[in-house]
């Protein structure tokens, strides 16, 4: 096919593949950003090297304004134009119709207009740090009044707020769509308890985005108004004056978007690695319901929780009190998921493919990241944890560690069914152990400064006494973040000769039974299935004795009939 | 942690001790889980990582689904349980105990207003009325008495700030338009930073000010001679001089 036909066409598996590129480069992006921040709490005042001076001008050191911008966009690109697309945008395209035995997406074309909403937000964006006064600078999350103005008044911040709205749009299309698949075009027999792990994930994520984007894009808009329009929804003056808006307003529209957010970004990862530590362990995956009701009701209490970023803003003792209550009972689900994933391990047989180890580093990150993160549900403990870097480190270990190595876990997975080639095992071993150990290493060196009391979003910390004591932590993780960046060229080594590669893939390398590998072509020709199959099983069909006798193999597909006369493991 | 210079600032609060008691519990837990954690994962991969045959249990058993729902509550239980509890304990009967605060007659009263980068410091002056000619003013530094609670209110002229004390291991952010709160007591003499936690702008690093606690005599003979200054110095032309707001005790 031609580049032109893949870049114009509708088709779910090429929007998918674009949505992973452009998803890979705003992370490479995103990633850029880190650096130069973990550059400036290492070696503050000292030039950055090589880009330093083209960005920064003068020595070349970075500014404070240049600082704000960089936390700013790094946070904004790594969310909203890094992770979401690849977890949602290239996972949810390609394999939702793949998975549930469907010869297309719903509502193709306003899927395909998604994707191009999503490259304007884009490229909005990128054109944010060209204007005159940079590019946004008031956090991520945008807080007014700061970012209605006063601390913000360049074009970048407007077009930032913009392009933050035509994202929200991408993302509600496409949920749109997704969530229209899953509802009316699964094949015959693939009831919802016959579901992949996978498609639930993404699919619960589709529920929430088509729930709670519309949050963010009424506060973005609201915010916009107040920048734009004169409007005072979110501007108050001082305390004795008493006039204007509700600055908590904001923060109320923001959270209730923002703390979902982080089940949107960790449910399709949550589906993928219970797929594949059931694939790897040659096992059916342990209480295969009691998961999916875990995911349901991290779903249904996910908006119930958001007022634990607001424990010190200011709300009322009762309702802090209600939230801590809600938001440590969010954990009770977790668990379960936890404790499925390893009794499916046990008495498996497991195998250590690239996949499953990044499945298996994602469950180790994401619990220290839960376990990090009730400190900041417990009121007590978050009035001495709260805006600190121990907040950056937790979140970072579940939105930045777990979505990351969750991602890479369904990458390593599928790739030979996007694309025909299988990524090298041994270079992604290496990839993984880089990323693993890196992750952790680096968020841990977060919470420990966060800990000992360094504040989030500090251009300087060292301009506090009682934080110069943490300038050798901070370089020392800073250097483990300059080596995470390093390693992750082992990936763009791996996927550079994996692409040219002439060898094809197996139809079926890690001989699982799910409907996506019974198609011959990878990746398959547009249409999918020449016939729709009709679906008899759960995904998970592993190790049953009949299998070896009848089959002589582990493993059993979907929709694939048995011999007659045997019975059904 | 503290040999390598890391772990907690010098707790310098009466109450700071109940949340320094819940974090070394919690990392406790969280150390003991995360261990237990990790082994099991290494456990698993040694143990079955070179057997033949799997099992085919599809964990649907009640045996089965008991054991995850039991261990499940169990961690919730003792883990976020304990947590739960001794937050709530914390908050009603100190950090948050607003009430018994204003009531308790040896309290000292002091207005904050945070605005981009500094902290305006307000104290009532003898009259113990606020926004009067004999309160006392300052910037960026706080005088405060050893063994007295003392309950700062807390306003902001343009965006959102936030006070922290992290040797007292609170803070509260200051929010245009309302007026918050937060209280401390302080347990030892000693100069004691004040950090902005809430990203308030470019120059956000440097709104830094500090904190004095004083022996209660020295307090008292400082705040008396402050105030006389106040006085002499105090002009009701001056607009910069009415920033502060009558208190608004307890809500």
């Amino acid at each position: 096919m031609s580049l032109w036909r893949a870049l114009v066409s509708s088709d779910h598996k090429d929007l998918g593949r674009k949505y992973l590129w452009t998803g890979l480069a705003a992370l490479a992006l995103g990633g850029a950003l880190a650096m130069l921040i973990r550059w400036q709490w290492a070696y503050p005042y000292v030039p950055v090297p090589l880009v330093g001076r083209p960005l920064f001008g003068g020595t070349g050191a970075i500014t404070p304004a240049a600082y704000a911008s960089i936390f700013t966009t790094h946070g904004l690109v790594m969310i909203f134009w890094a992770m979401t697309p690849i977890l949602i945008g290239a996972f949810g395209n390609f394999l939702i119709p793949l998975l549930i035995g469907a010869r297309q997406m719903a509502f193709r074309r306003l899927n395909a207009a998604a994707y191009w909403v999503f490259l304007c937000s884009l490229v909005v964006v990128l054109a944010s740090f060209l204007v005159p006064l940079g590019t946004a600078s008031a956090g991520w999350t945008s807080y007014p009044p700061l970012a209605a103005g006063i601390a913000a008044p360049g074009l970048g911040q407007t077009l930032v707020l913009f392009a933050l709205l035509l994202n929200g749009a991408a993302t509600v299309m496409g949920a749109i769509c997704f969530i229209a698949t899953v509802l009316r075009e699964r094949a015959p027999g693939m009831h919802w308890f016959r579901l992949p792990l996978t498609v639930w994930g993404i699919f619960l994520t589709a529920v929430l985005n088509l729930l709670f984007v519309p949050m963010l894009a009424a506060a973005t808009a609201l915010l916009l108004m107040d920048r734009c329009l004169g409007t005072q929804f979110f501007i108050a003056g001082a305390a004795a004056v008493h006039g204007g808006g509700d600055p908590i307003l904001y923060q109320h529209l923001f959270w209730i978007f923002a703390h979902p957010e982080v089940y949107i970004l960790i449910l399709p990862a949550w589906g993928i690695i219970g797929d594949v530590i059931s694939f790897f362990s040659r096992k059916p995956a342990h209480w295969y319901r009691g998961t999916v009701y875990a995911l349901l009701g991290i779903t249904a209490l996910s908006g119930t929780v958001y007022a634990h970023h607001m424990f010190v803003a200011g709300i009322r003792p009762l309702v802090g009190k209600a939230f801590m209550l809600t938001t440590l009972t969010i954990s009770l689900p977790s668990q379960v998921l936890a404790f499925n994933w390893l009794f499916t391990l046990w008495r498996g047989s497991i195998r250590l493919t690239t996949p499953m180890l990044f499945a298996l580093g994602t469950v180790f990150v994401f619990s220290v990241g839960g376990l990090t993160g009730l400190y900041l549900g417990g009121l007590s403990t978050d009035l001495y944890l709260h805006d600190s870097m121990w907040v950056v480190g937790h979140f970072h270990l579940i939105m930045a560690a777990a979505t990351f190595l969750g991602a890479f876990c369904g990458l390593y997975f599928w790739f030979p069914k996007m694309f025909g080639r299988q990524l090298d095992e041994t270079l992604g071993k290496i990839h993984f152990a880089c990323s693993a150990v890196l992750l952790t290493a680096v968020f841990g060196g977060q919470l420990l400064a966060g800990y000992a009391g360094q504040p989030r979003r500090l251009f300087d910390p060292y301009q506090y006494e009682y934080l110069q004591r943490l300038l050798p932590l901070n370089r020392w993780t800073s250097l483990l973040a300059f080596a995470l960046a390093l390693s992750q060229g082992v990936f763009v080594w791996n996927l550079w000769r994996t692409l040219r590669s002439k060898v094809p893939a197996r139809e079926n390398p890690w001989e699982v039974g799910t409907l996506e590998w019974t198609l011959t072509e990878s990746p398959p020709a547009p249409g999918n299935f020449a016939q729709v199959p009709t679906v008899l099983r759960g995904p998970h069909t592993f190790s049953a004795t009949v299998l070896g006798t009848e089959l002589g193999r582990d493993y059993l597909g979907q929709a694939e009939p048995l011999p007659a006369g045997v019975q059904e493991p | 942690m503290s040999g390598l210079g890391l772990g907690l600032p010098e707790n310098a609060s009466a109450h700071g001790h109940l949340i320094d008691e819940l974090l070394w519990v919690t990392d406790r837990f969280d150390v003991v889980v995360v261990a237990l954690l990790l082994g099991v994962l290494v456990l698993a991969c040694v143990r079955f990582g070179r057997s033949r045959t799997a099992s085919s249990d599809r964990g649907g058993s009640r045996w089965a689904i008991a054991k995850v729902v039991g261990l499940s509550l169990l961690l919730f239980g003792v883990v976020d349980g304990y947590l739960l509890g001794a937050s709530l304990r914390g908050v009603d009967q100190v950090f948050w105990n607003f009430g018994a605060v204003e009531q308790d007659p040896r309290t000292l009263r002091v207005e904050v207003n945070a605005q981009e980068w500094t902290w305006s410091i307000r104290y009532a002056g003898p009259d113990g009325a606020f926004n009067t000619a004999d309160d006392v003013l300052s910037l960026d530094e706080v005088r405060v008495p050893v063994g007295r609670p003392v309950l700062f209110e807390l306003g902001a002229s343009d965006v959102i700030h936030s006070f922290s004390l992290p040797a007292f291991r609170v803070k509260q952010d200051a929010v245009p338009g309302q007026l918050t709160r937060l209280w401390i007591e302080p347990a030892r003499a000693g100069t004691f930073e004040i950090v902005c936690q809430q990203f308030c702008g470019v120059s956000h690093y440097k709104m830094r000010g500090t904190l004095v606690a004083m022996p209660e005599a020295d307090f008292d003979a400082w705040l008396q001679e402050a105030s006389r200054q106040a006085r002499l110095a105090f002009d009701p032309e001056d607009p910069g001089a009415h920033w502060g707001w009558a208190w608004r005790a307890a809500r």
